[in-house]
This record gives C-alpha cells, structure tokens and sequence, in this order.
C-alpha cells in the first residue's frame, strides 16, 4: 500500500459549510441513525447517548443529552423498528432508548454487552447481541428470547447476512455462522487459527471477512468455504464495510483507505485499490454510503473525508484538529454523516439536496 | 514475533500511560488479601480491577471486571507468542472510560502462567498506545513456597518473572527459614524486590507505581559478576547478570539481542537491562519477556553514577559464557 498523496485538499471542508458539532464529555464510542434516517445517536464513555433530530441537524445546542448507562457506552445500534436504538454498556445492560428519549431495560447479564446489531425488512426483525461468549437473538420488541448462542471464546463481532437468515460471530481461532430460523441450532464453522476482532459479510452473502490481531483479514468464500488472506496493513483493522453493491470491501488500518475488490475473481490474488487518504495519518473509521458510490473515512486526527470508489475524487469533509475519529455512519437514506472522536466531538453533516 | 528491539513512546510519553499492575500468585498465597488491602488503602487513587474469579473481592470498587484468561497464539502458533486476547479487549474498552481511574490491577488465576499477560503489553499497538505494564507482582506463601517450588513448574516462572515478590505470611516460619526462602527466590530471579508481609500488609509504594521502564533500582540488587564457572547449563530457572563498562554499539546490541531471543527466546523467561549506548547522554533500558522485546531512553544519568551497561537474564538451559562473550562483543569500537 503505496502512499496516495493527495495535495489538493483545501483547508476546510463539508463540516463547516453544511454540518454542526458538539463537544462531549467523554470519548464517543460510536454513534447510529435511525432506520427512518430522522434521528442521528451518539454514545459516550460516560454512558451518555446524545440525539439530533433531523429538524436540528445544522443547531447543536438543540441535540439532546441523557444518560443510559452506569458506564461506558460500548455498542449502539439503530432499533429494527423504524425509530429508536438500541445501547449496551459496561454495565452489562441491553437497553432501548426510543425516538422520545423513553429508556427501556431489555436485558440484564453477567457480561458486558459489547456488540449490538439489528435486522429487519420493514415487516419482521431480530435483534442480536453479544454478551462474553453468547449471541442472544431477540424477536423486534427485545424481550421475546429466541435463541443463545454459544461460541468457544468471547465474540468479537456479529452480523447478520443482508436477508436476515443466517447470523455470523468472530471468535478466536475463526467464525460461527448460525441459521436464525432454524429449529435445531448447527453450527457452521469457519475455521482460521488465531485471534479474530472484527466481521464484516458481503450483501450478496458471498464472502465472510474478519479482522485479525495481526493486522491482516481473513476471508471465507461461503459458496465453498475456500480461504482468503488480505494482508500488508501497518495496523489493525478496527472498521471495515462493504459497498453497496459489494464491489468493494472498504477498510481502515492504513494511511489510505484500502479497498478490496470482490468481482472478477478478487479479492484472491489482487492487490487492494487506494481511494485517497492523509498521508502518515492512520484511517480509524470507515463506512459506505447506501445509494452513492462514495465511502467516508475517519482518521487519528479527526480528519473525516468522503471518496468516490469510481474516479479518484475526494471532498474534505473536516481536517485534523481532534482525536482519532472513533465513530462513522451514513444515514439509511444518505442525506447524513455522522461522526465522533475520541476527544468527545460530535458532528453532523447534511448531505441532502438544499 | 518481533525479533527487532521497537522503540518505545519515550519518556514523558511513558508518564502519560496508564499503569497496569499483573498480580500472580499461587493458590492461597494471598493475592486476593493483598488485592483488597490495596483497594481499602486510603491513597485517594481509584484502581480498575481485572479478576478471574467473579464474587471473591471482598470489597467494593466501582470498575470491577470479570476476566476468562483468553489465551491465543499469535501468527498461527508459536507458543512465545501467546498472548491474554480478553485482556486487549477489556483494556481497550477501558480506556473509553480513562477519565475514571489512575490505574489498572490484573489479578491471574492461581496456576497461570505470567508470559501472556506480559506479552500482551508487547503485541498491541493500541494497548501500548494507552498503557504501561508497571510491574509484574507475585504473592508468595512463606509457609508453603519451597514445597511449590519443587512441584510447580508454574511457581517456578511466577517469580521468575516478578519485578516485585509479595513473601506473604512470614509469620508463619522463622527467620532461618526466611532466609533459605529468599535465597531459593533469589537463585531463580536475582533481580526481584522482595517485601515480606503478613496478611498482604505491605506499603502499597512496594506494589504500586513502580516504573517498569525504571530498572535501575531493580538491577541495583543484580550481584555483580555472579558468574559461576563450574557448569555452564543450568536446567533450572536461575539468573544470569552481566555488566560491559565500556559504552556498547546499538547497532551491535539490537542485532546481537534479537538473534538471541530469536533462537533462546524459549527459554528466556525475561530480559532486562540498562544500557549506556556510545554517544548518548541517556540511559537505554530494554526488556523482553521470551520472544518479546521492547526499549527506550529514560533519561540522563545521575550525577557521579557510573555509566555501566547492565544486562540481566531470567530463564532455563541459558549458556553464561557465551552470552557474556556475546554481550561484550557489543562493545563500540
């Protein structure tokens, strides 16, 4: 990964012009919008969630400041109903925050809960968390249990297939992938000696690809479980996404944003594609875009920029000034990025037409 | 495996991490009675505990978690990489909470072995971003160590790889008996600060903040030239100290010391040293736990010290003559 120097960025970007920030206290620990784009949440360090509604994207003083949690804030997704989201802590809870700041207790462990995710195709849904080694599937209202999963070694990371059949947790020494449905639970494992921190699936389902600890991916073709080893980073892989189509398998880890093809027989045997960065900066967060073909990036600096995955353009979005950028997400409709840092900032970016 | 010497955040930047202090110690020994000792002192310091055993802390203390001892290989298997996972994640997840404690205590289960809690402090970039392995503090039960010792290849490498040896419940035995326990500790790990107590009642300035990368203290307590002729393989855990008065070549060192861990890293429990690396006003100190090794400058000299290079090894099967040759070797010409 050779560096891509990009010497035309201005020195203010898309944050200034058409977002808003928020200084929190307390590191961001990850932020999500709500499945009807009309509500961005940002989760704390200090077990605090703040909520922007759409109306109030571009006026920061309006997002409003609750705590959820008795510490840290260490998941948080958007609900599988339209509105609301899901939070869990270092305060082993699973609770519901809804789209009018109501707080809902869904579940009390023994674990931290460090790893939310939810499924739905506007009729049905599941939630899934993780808590140490177990997975629990819960029906959309989160408190019918239908299903714990267990796993050999505390999981790591959980996704479910773009369908919403089949689920998939990261693990040591490889991947479990599960039948949501099924009414006898079989295992399917994916099996890759070593310590496995992150997971992301194709949406076409065609490849299942975790973070290592040694600064590499380990990929599963799921059509013959053939291996695939995406290796050469100078860090850790802490975000990776795929495109919307698939094409790309976009990743954090280096000074650019890498990008993995998955067509024409990639990503076996090709090198990865660079869409920019910063040069010596590490990208920490990366997300894709659901309708463009555009992904953003967050760096150690808190620089955020946005790239197109066809041309080699890039739009600045804010540049350096902050802690490591701990945080990312587009809105389900794409009218919004959101992002946080470590050192607490919160911001808002409107993307849609003006 | 790094097999290099990586250059460690310097000084200061060591001042900003957070201390994180392994308490080991045998079954019974008295971890846990130390452990709370610490958590009631009244040093005004808020610790987040690590434990493996849910319920046995006595005391209350807001940031208590529960630990499974994780273990994995890294790069698919060697066993001098092994490396506590769930300690990456549960530090990692700490410090989105920083703000809320001055320090880090890792209590490990009776039988474990010290080396991957030790080179998970080494293998992480994250955790070394925000981290410091402080010290390694083994609690040891005066009336039952020379028995252990005979039958625990586990006790065996909880001191070897202590900076800090807790012997707990010398009231238990009187001070001839004392005197054979801390020699047998001192045959193993010459380099250790040993502290009796009884019930854990030790100054927490003995277990707490004791500055891993400050090795000068500790090797103050290295005999100097103990090298025994007589047989140069030693199947039993021991201490081999070297000194070069001379300044030494950091090139020479660095690619002496990494073929050495390289090919012994096996039987190398740890390594530490404070070097005086020619043309450089700072004193050098290095670590390594088997494979592992890290370093970096820690300051000037002190007034009126004199500029030694000292080198300390902990482990089994360890040729003295010839890592002294090899030592010496790094002399700058």
């Amino acid at each position: 990964m050779s560096d891509t120097v990009n010497d035309t960025i201005p020195a203010t970007g898309l944050l200034e012009r058409r977002g808003a920030m928020r200084q929190m206290e307390g590191q961001i620990t990850g932020c999500a919008i709500s499945r009807d784009s009309q509500q961005v949440a940002f989760a704390t360090g200090e077990g605090d969630i703040m909520v922007a509604d759409r109306a109030d994207w571009g006026q920061s003083n309006a997002w409003n400041v609750m705590t959820v949690h008795d510490g840290a804030i260490l998941a948080i997704a958007p609900d599988a109903a339209p509105t609301g989201f899901l939070t869990g802590g270092d305060d082993n809870a699973l609770r519901r925050v809804g789209a009018d700041g109501s707080v809902t207790d869904l579940a009390k462990g023994r674990r931290w809960i460090e790893h939310i995710t939810t499924w739905t195709n506007g009729k049905g849904g599941v939630i899934a968390f993780a808590s140490g080694k177990q997975v629990e599937l819960r029906d959309a209202d989160g408190q019918t249990t239908l299903k714990v999963l267990d796993h050999p070694s505390t999981v790591s990371g959980i996704v479910f297939d773009a369908k919403g059949k089949r689920i998939a947790a990261s693990h040591y020494n490889g991947a479990s992938m599960w039948f949501v449905q099924a009414k006898v639970d079989t295992v399917r494992p994916l099996e890759w000696k070593g310590s496995h921190i992150g997971i992301a699936i194709h949406p076409a389902g065609e490849a299942l690809v975790t973070s290592m600890q040694e600064s590499e991916l380990h990929g599963w073709r799921l059509s013959d479980g053939h291996n695939m080893r995406m290796s050469g980073y100078p860090s850790k892989v802490q975000s990776m996404a795929f495109t919307r189509n698939g094409k790309w398998l976009v990743t954090s880890g280096a000074d650019t944003i890498v990008m993995w093809p998955f067509f024409g027989g990639g990503p076996m045997g090709k090198p990865p594609a660079e869409a920019g960065g910063l040069p010596g900066v590490m990208c920490t967060r990366v997300a894709c875009h659901p309708v463009h073909d555009i992904v953003a990036a967050g760096f150690a600096d808190g620089s955020v920029l946005m790239a197109d995955t066809g041309a080699q353009r890039i739009l600045p979005v804010c540049i350096g000034g902050s802690g490591a950028v701990t945080a990312l997400e587009f809105s389900p409709d794409g009218c919004c990025l959101a992002f946080g840092s470590e050192d607490g900032r919160a911001c808002v970016v409107d993307l849609s037409a003006k | 495996m790094s097999d290099t010497v990586q250059a460690s955040p310097d000084a200061t930047a060591q001042n900003t991490l957070v201390p994180v202090t392994v308490l080991t110690g045998f079954l019974g020994a008295g971890k846990t009675t130390l452990l709370n000792h610490i958590l009631t002192a009244q040093h005004g310091r808020k610790y987040a505990v690590v434990v493996n055993e849910f319920g046995e802390l006595g005391v209350d203390n807001d940031l208590v978690v529960d630990a499974d001892e994780e273990v994995f290989e890294m790069n698919n298997g060697c066993i001098c990489c092994t490396v506590r996972g769930d300690l990456i994640r549960i530090l990692g997840n700490l410090m989105k909470r920083r703000a809320k404690f001055d320090g880090i205590i890792v209590e490990t289960t009776g039988l474990a072995d010290p080396a991957p809690v030790a080179q998970t402090f080494f293998v992480d970039e994250d955790v070394r971003g925000k981290t410091r392995l402080d010290a390694v503090v083994t609690v040891v039960d005066a009336y039952n160590v020379i028995q252990t010792l005979d039958e625990s290849p586990e006790a065996v490498n909880q001191i070897a790889f202590a900076d800090v040896i807790i012997l707990n419940k010398t009231d238990l035995v009187d001070e001839v008996a004392l005197a054979t326990i801390e020699s047998r500790i001192r045959s193993i790990n010459a380099v250790g600060r040993i502290h009796r107590a009884q019930r854990g009642d030790v100054p927490l300035s003995d277990v707490l903040d004791q500055g891993g990368f400050d090795l000068q203290r500790a090797l103050e307590h290295a005999p100097r030239f103990l090298e025994d002729t007589s047989h140069s393989h030693e199947a039993d855990v021991t201490s081999l100290s070297y000194e070069v008065e001379e300044p030494l070549d950091a090139a020479k060192f660095q690619a002496w010391i990494g073929a050495v861990l390289q090919e012994q890293g096996a039987d190398i429990l740890r390594a530490k040293g404070i070097l005086n690396y020619a043309g450089e006003d700072q004193r050098f100190a290095f670590q390594a736990v088997h494979m592992m090794a890290d370093g970096g400058f820690i300051g000037p000299w002190k007034e009126g010290e004199p500029r030694v290079s000292r080198l300390v090894f902990i482990g089994r099967n360890l040729n003295r003559p010839q890592l002294r040759r090899g030592f010496e070797s790094c002399r700058a010409k």
